[in-house]
């Protein structure tokens, strides 16, 4: 930025993050409440997504680049497309006939609301609240996100990583097991070429040839193709 | 440029309106820079796969054709925009936007000259590899949008491709990341200073009678933080001339195509079968534009390829002119700038060329290419990668004592290193290809197959 520094940088830095906070929470609430309400879902996997990206935008105005860029990776560029394959894949698109509120709303609405409180209001009771900030003192120290986060997961946090790690694998495990079927089951898909050689070897079997010997040898012949390919 | 803004006009505006303008102006020239390739590549390819075939290409419109895009694009501008009565009309509109967006993003963090990077994010690597995969979510509401089955059969299969090559991709991407120490782009070029093969080791020994023409100050380090030195700098220490970056090089190169949909990889918009993919249904401008994300994809990814493996801006002479000082250091940039152009057309070269030689790939033949040949090699490119800095960086406490090397001149440890990943990669990608390439075992029997039909 160079030496000279007007005193607008700093004030109209604080305001501009502060408009950009509030565009950016408007943007997740409003796809959050969208993609509970829309009735296509395909439009809601996509309403989920923006949102996503609203919540990467608020990491990235914290200076957690790797954690924005993370949440941009593994939420917007995996999860999501999975959602939208997994949707895809499913029979009743439009999900029309589906309603959105069962009977027991009120069980869904009170265990989401009790658990979000045990969380909150330990925060905001032991949080020291001092309004306004206090300006900050002096430069904060230098943050590497990515090697900080890496650190933690080597040393304070190695086996919480490694339980990760090892359900991961599990369940990756699992969906290969559901998915794969049993080789002996597996019916493998001919290429033209073999579906071609199937018809003459059956059009063989079908005509028994008037003299059996020759008819023998073709047989071995052509199975011996097989075998080489 | 904020601050030759400032010097223009410090006095007239207030600062921040300053700092905006300057983000827009390189914006703007980025954008302007990407698409003029673009223009030049769609009239490089038509003409090069044309001389490939023995044809003769556009060559009416201008000098050469090279009026061709230009007239291709009045003619996109002024066609008609047909939305099918079944479409969904918002996603079927918001689908190119979705994958232009994310595409134009990449072009963001590259370093495109010495000193020219228009955002310096230290996790940039990353942010390249995040933002292409947004692109995906724009294929597949185009793919859905449209309500076509081939255009979402090919934003399945497109989808599907993009997430399975993005593996190999990232892992060939994660040892530039170990070799580096950081992911911050940035850096890279600086890092691949110095002669091939042996990079930036070979040291002055006398500082008095270097001379700054051949030698320069070399200060950021491969994986540690060194005190700076002085070494021989010709500009050619490109990691893809030490066999880690070799194969990392080849690995991301073909993943790449792929992500690109580039030809032995296309079968998103194979026009043979699925009409054009997920574009079937799109038609002027919604057209030009997924046309144009698909170019300044390939764009993007020549332009990271180049720059973590080939050096990047880096090349004889770069900095040679940067050390002379003064109006000299903006030949420099202007030199690098060219070389990091010149390195982009020459991997795009190759990906016509691939188009010119090569037919598709079947989806099964794409799978298994992805996962039973590079990642396996990216894989061992890891191991090598993390060996080659233990040799060339670390000392025998960091080694635990196991491996003593503080004895050795640096060159003489870049020597070792680059003899014993050679032979691993070497050895480990004979055995991957024997594997891969050994005769399969008839899976069904013909008589159990003819019994059931």
């Amino acid at each position: 930025m160079g030496q000279y520094q007007s005193p607008c940088l700093v004030l109209c830095m604080n305001t501009l993050i502060t408009v950009l906070f509030l565009i950016f929470a408007a943007l997740i609430l409003t796809s959050a409440i969208m993609t509970v309400t829309v009735k296509n879902i395909v439009h809601a996997a996509l309403w989920l997504i923006s949102s996503f990206f609203g919540v990467g935008a608020l990491y990235l105005l914290m200076e957690a680049e790797f954690l924005g860029v993370a949440q941009v990776l593994i939420y917007v560029g995996a999860v999501s497309i999975l959602i939208l394959f997994a949707i895809m894949l499913t029979r009743d698109l439009e999900g029309s006939q589906n309603r959105q509120l069962t009977p027991r709303w009120w069980i869904a609405l009170i265990v989401p609301a009790a658990l979000f409180g045990l969380l909150i209001v330990p925060t905001v009771m032991t949080h020291a609240w001092q309004l306004p900030p206090p300006p900050p003192a002096g430069q904060p120290p230098a943050i590497s996100g990515a090697q900080q986060i890496g650190t933690a997961f080597m040393r304070e946090y190695f086996l919480p990583f490694q339980v990760a790690a090892i359900l991961l694998t599990v369940a990756m495990i699992g969906a290969i097991v559901i998915a794969f079927e049993e080789r002996e089951r597996r019916r493998r898909v001919l290429t033209l070429v073999e579906q071609v050689r199937l018809r003459q070897r059956q059009q063989q079997r079908q005509q028994p040839a008037p003299r059996p010997e020759p008819a023998a040898t073709a047989v071995q012949t052509s199975e011996a193709t097989g075998g080489e390919t | 440029m904020t601050d030759i803004l400032r010097s223009w006009i410090g006095g007239a505006l207030p600062d921040w309106l300053i700092v905006l303008i300057a983000y827009l102006l390189v914006t703007t020239i980025v954008l302007f820079y990407a698409v003029g390739n673009f223009i030049m590549m769609v009239w490089a390819e038509r003409r090069v796969v044309a001389r490939m075939q023995d044809r003769l290409g556009p060559n009416r419109v201008g000098p050469a054709g090279l009026l061709q895009p230009i007239a291709d694009a009045v003619k996109m501008f002024t066609k008609e925009d047909i939305v099918p009565r079944n479409a969904d009309r918002w996603v079927h509109l918001l689908a190119p936007i979705v994958a232009l967006a994310p595409v134009a993003m990449m072009l963001a963090v590259i370093p495109w000259g010495r000193g020219w990077e228009p955002v310096d994010l230290n996790v940039a690597l990353l942010y390249m590899v995040a933002v292409s995969a947004v692109s995906g979510v724009g294929l597949m509401m185009a793919g859905w949008g449209s309500n076509n089955k081939f255009a979402l059969l090919g934003a399945m299969r497109a989808v599907a491709q993009l997430v399975s090559y993005e593996i190999p991709a990232v892992t060939a991407l994660l040892t530039v990341v170990i070799l580096a120490g950081g992911m911050s782009l940035l850096e890279l070029p600086y890092m691949q200073a110095g002669v091939p093969i042996m990079g930036a080791t070979i040291l002055c020994g006398d500082p008095a009678g270097c001379s700054p023409l051949l030698y320069s100050t070399i200060t950021s380090f491969p994986g540690s933080p060194n005190e700076p030195v002085q070494a021989l700098d010709l500009g050619l220490g490109w990691w893809v001339f030490t066999p880690v970056g070799f194969l990392g090089f080849l690995v991301f190169f073909i993943a790449a195509l792929a992500e690109g949909e580039r030809t032995p990889f296309d079968i998103p918009e194979a026009d043979s079968e699925i009409v054009a993919g997920y574009m079937t249904e799109y038609s002027g401008m919604k057209f030009a534009t997924f046309y144009i994300a698909q170019y300044i994809l390939n764009f993007a990814l020549s332009a990271l390829a180049a720059t973590a493996f080939l050096g990047g801006w880096q090349g004889p002479g770069v900095a040679a002119l940067a050390n002379m000082g003064g109006p000299w250091v903006h030949v420099a940039a202007a030199l690098s700038a060219f070389y990091l152009l010149a390195k982009i057309w020459i991997l795009f070269f190759v990906m016509i060329w691939l188009r010119g030689a090569f037919p598709r790939l079947r989806v099964d033949q794409l799978m298994d290419f992805a996962w039973k040949l590079l990642l396996p090699l990216a894989l061992v490119n890891i191991v090598s990668a993390s060996l080659m800095v233990g040799l060339t960086q670390w000392t025998s406490a960091q080694w635990g004592g196991l491996i003593s090397l503080d004895g050795f001149a640096p060159w003489q440890r870049q020597l070792i290193a680059v003899l014993v990943t050679a032979i691993i990669n070497i050895a480990a990608a004979y055995w991957i290809l024997a594997i891969n390439q050994r005769p399969k075992q008839v899976e069904w029997d013909e008589e159990e197959l003819i019994a059931a039909s």
